[in-house]
């Protein structure tokens, strides 16, 4: 404790150490909560704003109330992962590839160590720790840049996400060995897509049968697509693909975080002492579903159709990300408020006499305690996939969405779709409930 | 309430955090020099490939061997280097590299790309109507050419907990337009450990 505080001030003792480092604990305790509680909303709650322009179809409004919220510093994974997201639904797919690119970077630098972020997690609160996504939101942005490429025409980009996807799912898997949800598996049957319009017909097939393990392993709670083993069966013959439009939709908003304070016992209760507390209070994030809008979709052209077939359950799977960290997160937690309360009782028995103290030290471990919220907030709860066979040329293609009861929630329409001889050309969309809804 | 000193430290801290790194910081450095950042591809491999290509390539023999045989300089067309490793590499840099050296060797005539050729047809085009007569173009006396040149990028990469092995493989293939003979094919390997840091 002695050589944190002097930092090689050797004048100043132990007890004047522990005092002063005290001191900063609460005094930046202090700084943080006057900054915080003026704009008191956790960052699920401010990126309503974008989610609601978003559902309203107005997108570029979405885009400026996302800059409005001035994501930056720890938070700038976010504003990549988000504006990527935007503007991969407003069409522009280089752009959004462009930020996507960026949270990748970061993603790659945050995965070392900060000492001061971990040292701030444990003093203050978690959300000064840079946030890196979570190894799920770490795997799906492989997915939407390869999607983005495809709906560029420019396969041979999509294949190089491919195989960086293929690094980094391994990597991932070595790292949370029992994490089966982070198989990838939608990924994976996309990549096998990609591989085999690249002309690597051999990668597609092995692709898609570590697709086919990768869901079973994963749990999904849906059946294996039957496209999915279609293709297996069809790669492992030989035979060449057919000519097909690819439909992917982005199906209502993936779980958000919202603050949650527990009660937990206080580790450094002293029974003896009268000051000490026995229960103390953690904020800690507690995982929310959110409605998913759409039961299936129908893609037409002229006479032929297809419906679609979930491929990702990305609310699941964030669930179960979730519940991994929580002990970790209520660990650091108690910690902390271990760390605040020895700081205030130390500072309080210096300036005994003095109430205001007590009282200011009191706010400053309190209002600093904050539920580290964020997360990828505009990720859709499911991703459906419907693929529709057609003769090359060019279709006008129609997407229609279903809820539970068979009711139309509404349809888009593609038109000129070209489709060529023997690949695949890919459209998206992405359908959020109205605000109110969610 | 808190000392002086404590706050003149809170003061310092703060200061420390807002003002550093606010300066942008810019140093010129020769092309030459090798600098690893992040240890992906960078335009030290991209210059190693392009020189190790240009020293196979003009001294493979082919350029005599045609111009022995039609007694005129072989023409080369630029075609696809085709990106088929991990990394988005712009292979654009080193492949401009070596029709540059092909060019200057004088021993090569390079045509130009499809997109090249599009713009200057456009541009024949609008001679038609608007140059005089002495310094017009005629359509249809383009230079065919006689070898394109195509690549591949290959990837192999080995990674485990923070350390990467990385290995590029660089094939570049000249192909004879006439009779589909490669009459020359360049190689170049790298390797990379890359370890990377456990704090930042």
């Amino acid at each position: 404790m002695r050589d944190i505080v002097t930092g090689g001030t050797k004048t100043v003792n132990g007890k004047q150490g522990l005092h002063h480092l005290a001191q900063v604990i609460l005094g930046l305790a202090a700084i943080v909560s006057v900054l915080a509680l003026p704009g008191c909303a956790t960052y699920s709650a401010s990126m309503a704003h974008v989610e609601n322009a978003a559902a309203n179809r107005d997108l570029d409004a979405a885009n400026k109330a996302l800059d409005k919220l001035k994501l930056g510093g720890s938070d700038e994974t976010l504003l990549h992962l988000n504006k990527g997201t935007l503007l991969r639904w407003q069409g522009q797919y280089a752009d959004s590839n462009t930020q996507f690119e960026a949270a990748k970077n970061l993603m790659e630098q945050l995965d070392a160590i900060s000492i001061k972020e971990q040292a701030a997690s444990v003093t203050i609160n978690d959300t000064f720790k840079a946030y890196e996504g979570l190894p799920s939101e770490q795997l799906m942005v492989y997915s939407f840049e390869a999607l983005n490429y495809l709906q560029m025409g420019d396969v041979d980009d999509a294949a190089v996400e491919a195989r960086q996807f293929n690094l980094k799912q391994r990597l991932l898997a070595e790292k949370h060995r029992n994490a089966k949800y982070l198989s990838g598996a939608f990924v994976r049957y996309l990549n096998g897509m990609v591989y085999e319009a690249a002309g690597e017909p051999d990668s597609a097939r092995i692709e898609m049968q570590k697709a086919v393990d990768g869901y079973k392993a994963q749990n999904a709670g849906f059946p294996i697509p039957r496209k999915l083993g279609d293709d297996l069966a069809r790669l492992k013959a030989g035979k060449p693909a057919p000519s097909e439009v690819v439909f992917i939709l982005h199906n209502g908003l993936g779980a958000t975080l919202a603050e949650n304070v527990i009660r937990v016992a206080n580790p450094a209760y002293d029974p003896r002492n009268p000051k000490s507390i026995g229960m103390i209070s953690l904020a800690v994030p507690r995982f929310v579903r959110r409605p998913i809008p759409v039961d299936h979709v129908v893609l037409s052209a002229g006479a032929s159709s297809a419906t679609s077939e979930e491929v990702e359950d990305v609310n699941g799977i964030a669930e179960k990300s979730f519940n991994d960290r929580l002990p970790v997160i209520i660990a650091r937690g108690v910690a902390r408020m271990a760390v605040k309360l020895a700081a205030e009782a130390e500072v309080n028995k210096k300036e005994a006499d003095n109430p205001m103290v007590s009282i200011f030290t009191n706010i400053a471990a309190n209002a600093s305690e904050r539920a580290d919220t964020r997360s990828w907030t505009l990720l859709p709860g499911n991703i459906l996939m419907a693929r529709l066979s057609l003769p090359a040329g060019k279709h006008d293609v129609t997407a229609t969405y279903y809820d539970g009861g068979g009711n139309v929630l509404g349809s888009r329409d593609f038109k000129d779709v070209e489709v060529k001889p023997g690949q695949k050309s890919f459209v998206s969309d992405y359908f959020l409930s109205q605000p109110g809804r969610r | 309430m808190l000392s002086k000193r404590i706050w003149m430290l809170l003061g310092a801290l703060m200061a420390a955090l807002v003002l550093g790194g606010c300066s942008t910081e810019v140093k010129r450095v020769g092309v030459d020099e090798v600098r690893d950042l992040s240890g992906y591809w960078n335009d030290t491999d991209s210059r190693l490939v392009a020189e190790e290509m240009i020293r196979d390539s003009l001294s493979g023999g082919w350029i005599d061997r045609y111009a022995q045989k039609t007694s005129h300089t072989p023409a080369v067309i630029v075609g696809e280097v085709r990106n088929l490793s991990n990394e988005h590499i712009n292979t654009r840099t080193f492949v401009n590299d070596l029709e540059r050296a092909f060019v200057n060797s004088g021993r090569v005539d390079v045509v130009a790309s499809k997109t090249q050729r599009e713009g200057i047809r456009q541009e024949r085009s609008d001679m038609d109507l608007n140059a005089s007569e002495s310094t017009r173009k005629e359509m249809g006396k383009e230079r065919g050419a006689d070898f394109m040149l195509m690549g591949t990028i290959n990837t192999i990469t080995d990674a485990s907990g923070r350390e990467q092995i990385r290995f590029y493989q660089i094939d570049m293939t000249l192909i004879s337009l006439a009779d589909n003979r490669m009459v020359w094919t360049g190689q170049k390997k790298l390797k990379k450990d890359v370890t990377e840091a456990r704090f930042r």
